[in-house]
């Protein structure tokens, strides 16, 4: 059976041939599960096309032993996940890509000479290459079938005739060329890790191993007077599961408490069902993806009260970040902008304070607030009676109740910028207080006569 | 017990905090309002308990709201901290999310504000209480719609995390509308809060023009705690008036300066349109308790 065969002549030569719908995008979760699963080996791992993985793994071989260890361990751990894998190293990512698909050797000694190349690589075919099918045939039409048709030729005619690529891909198999690649993460700042010989479950033992893990990153962290803006803890499953939850700090951090506190805020929350340690975790890494210089004044400053409440401030912020999620907990500042509902934004409080004009109180012709304290997030219809079509309201109904107007100022007229939504209409806003002295925030959408003729009410806030 | 025993008990319940210096601590670290209310409260509102406010009417919840953000103002202009604003996710889409040009006319400085939403109640309780205890921020207020979790526990650890943490704690009950004398709470204080027509400014043609925020405020619940302090600071007439006030459950008319951050208040305040029943005496208050002994 070919690549490329059609189901109906595959079924004619295997009758009990059974068939599966291909699924590629669940096919490529499952390979960045797997990638992600691998970075328990190194930091550095990526996808490679639609069914392989590149790790770099380059002075870590030893942690497990050596490189054919390391594949061993890899192919059994994988096995029982019920992944069947082909595995190969060399000393860059072309000929480990080689020697893994076509190779029986899995393993390119270092260095590699012109004999051990010669040896390694010149029977495999030149599919190995990584050339597309179209320079493969058009080789194949020539009689060069193996890497070694073309290694051991002049370079020029093969160039003239069949592109650069064979060559270039040659000298990229033999290391002449640098090639790098793309970690899917990366390596991260400082990072902490501990391996269990029998996997833990209980998240009494995740959180002692977490509070063991925090010292360490801290430790690592203080020889160069770092805080931790953004961590990173990571729990490999026996199961081949990863789980990374990510807490995040206004300001560096650099004791093991309040990194293990922001995490227990995560792991005690309620969406979060980050501690299904299903079979068991069996590798547990803390890692710090952005780390930032301590301040040098920093010790100075928390002699003073001030600054004491604002770390606690800080550190609080992120608590409840944590648990209740980054969105949750913002800051504000105003904008300038005509349209009421673009005149502020919000931004999460762990990214430090809002810069924000606090001056410039809007008040009315009475000394009142021109803005309300209640916003609705859509305008709500009312029906609304005035004098005149394009005059203020005299009663109106919303939510059912009727109010009479008692006192009214306006109209405030605020129109779309005519740049964005040349046809948005026109609003004209009224402050109007009714008989009970409730204060409401109305407008009228469009223009009367010129915009339309039936011209819209809403209420868009209420002031206290 | 005697009356005459009583009152040599509580002398001696006074020397003993005096003594301690807790007394004169907390009489200290209150915040004034107005006139009446102090002399209500013992000097102010203090800074280290839980007050609750809730609305006279469904319709009231701004009202509710704004009296508590100018209570926030205040405290903010006492501490250079910020202030925690938390509620629950779904309250922006039925009463309207807090607007932010809207705060800043209010009086408050919007970069010393954070705003918190929890999924629900129970964790919006458990935001305040983490931001009582640390003690960090100027004052919490809270807004709560689904209050079928707030008991007397829970009340109680937001007290015991606003006296650890030295932090006011501003509790809207948003949805207790009406049942102000009903609810028992550990909450040191608590007010009914009801819109109250604003001094108008006269207009050139047409109606007038609406003025500032103005509220109807009534001062539900003050514990005792509350009145052994005021019995010291020796505010003139205190006693009488304050149980004038507390007992008719009068309704004070506040108008607030958001420019001074201050309070006008207005006690002949009778306006029929304000359509509070006439107090009950209150279920948990100092003179139930009174009547209990």
């Amino acid at each position: 059976m070919t690549v490329g065969l059609s189901l109906a002549d595959a079924r004619a030569r295997f009758p009990g041939l059974v068939a599966v719908e291909a699924a590629p995008a669940e096919e490529a979760r499952l390979l960045q599960r797997l990638c992600d699963w691998c970075s328990r080996f190194t930091p550095l791992a990526a996808l490679d096309g639609r069914d392989g993985l590149m790790l770099d793994i380059s002075g870590v071989a030893y942690l497990f032993g050596g490189e054919a260890a390391l594949i061993e361990d890899c192919r059994a751990r994988l096995a029982a996940q019920g992944v069947s894998v082909a595995a190969g190293v060399a000393g860059n990512p072309r000929a480990a890509w080689a020697l893994a698909r076509f190779s029986q050797a899995k393993i390119a000694p270092e260095p590699l000479n012109d004999k051990a190349f010669a040896k390694l690589f010149h029977d495999l075919p030149l599919a190995a290459l990584g050339l597309d099918g179209q320079t493969v045939a058009d080789l194949a039409r020539a009689g060069l079938r193996r890497i070694g048709d073309i290694a051991l030729r002049p370079r020029a005619p093969i160039t003239a005739r069949f592109g650069s690529a064979p060559i270039a891909r040659l000298d990229a198999l033999k290391g002449l060329e640098r090639s790098s690649i793309a970690p899917r993460f990366m390596a991260p700042d400082f990072c902490a890790e501990r391996r269990f010989a029998s996997p833990v479950q209980t998240i009494e033992a995740i959180e002692a191993a977490l509070r063991k893990l925090a010292d360490d990153l801290v430790v690592l962290m203080e020889r160069q007077a770092k805080g931790a803006r953004r961590i990173e803890l990571g729990l490999y499953r026996v199961d081949g599961d990863v789980r990374r939850i990510r807490v995040g700090a206004s300001r560096p951090l650099n004791e093991a408490r309040a990194i293990v506190r922001l995490f227990a805020e995560r792991l005690a929350s309620p969406d979060e069902d980050a501690i299904d340690a299903g079979f068991g975790v069996d590798l547990m890494r803390l890692a710090c993806l952005a780390a930032e210089p301590l301040a040098p004044s920093q010790a100075e400053l928390e002699r003073a009260h001030e600054a004491g409440r604002a770390r606690a401030l800080a550190d609080l912020l992120d608590r409840l970040s944590a648990r209740l999620g980054a969105r949750a907990v913002t800051r504000r500042e105003l904008i300038e902008a005509h349209l009421p509902e673009q005149a502020e934004a919000a931004a999460p409080a762990v990214l430090g304070e809002a810069r924000s004009r606090d001056e410039g109180l809007e008040t009315g012709a009475s000394g009142a607030p021109a803005r309300p304290l209640r916003l609705f997030v859509r305008p709500e219809p009312i029906e609304a009676l005035a004098e005149v079509p394009d005059g203020p309201p005299l009663r109106f109904r919303w939510r059912r109740v009727l109010h009479d107007v008692a006192a009214i100022e306006g109209p405030e007229r605020i129109a779309a910028p005519w740049w964005r939504r040349a046809d948005a209409p026109t609003r004209d806003y009224f402050r109007a207080e009714d008989s009970q002295g409730r204060r409401f925030w109305l407008y009228r959408e469009g223009l009367f006569g010129r915009e339309t003729a039936q011209a819209k009410w809403f209420v868009h806030g209420v002031f206290g | 017990m005697s009356p005459g025993d009583r009152a040599r008990l509580r002398r001696v319940v006074t020397q003993i905090e005096a003594e301690a210096g807790r007394a004169g601590e907390r009489a200290g670290r209150r915040l004034p309002l107005t006139r009446a209310l102090d002399s209500a409260l013992g000097g102010g509102l203090a800074d280290d308990a839980l007050h609750e406010i809730a609305p006279a009417e469904p319709a009231d919840g701004a009202a509710a709201m704004g009296f508590a953000l100018a209570l926030a103002a205040r405290f903010l202009s006492q501490r250079s901290a910020a202030a925690l604003v938390i509620g629950e996710g779904f309250a922006a889409h039925e009463a309207g999310a807090l607007y932010g040009p809207g705060l800043v006319a209010h009086g408050l400085p919007l970069s010393r504000l954070v705003f918190v939403k929890a999924p629900d109640a129970a964790l919006a309780f458990w935001a305040m209480e983490e931001a009582l205890k640390c003690g960090a921020p100027a004052a919490v207020v809270g807004e709560i719609w689904n209050l079928k979790g707030y008991s007397l526990a829970v009340s109680r650890r937001l007290l015991l995390a606003a006296r650890k943490g030295r932090t006011p704690a501003l509790l809207i009950l948003a949805s207790a509308y009406g049942q102000a004398e009903r609810l028992s709470s550990a909450a040191e204080t608590r007010f009914e809060i009801a819109a109250a027509p604003s001094a108008k400014a006269p207009a050139a043609g047409g109606k007038d023009l609406p003025g500032p925020f103005a509220c109807g405020a009534r001062l539900v619940k003050a514990r005792l705690g509350a009145f052994v302090g005021a019995v010291d600071d020796g505010v003139p007439g205190g006693r009488d008036q304050r149980s004038r006030l507390h007992d008719a459950g009068r309704v004070i008319r506040l108008e607030w300066r958001s420019e001074d951050l201050a309070f006008n208040e207005d006690l002949a305040f009778g306006d029929p349109a304000i359509s509070l029943p006439l107090a009950a005496a209150s279920g948990d208050g100092p003179r139930a308790a009174a009547q209990r002994r």
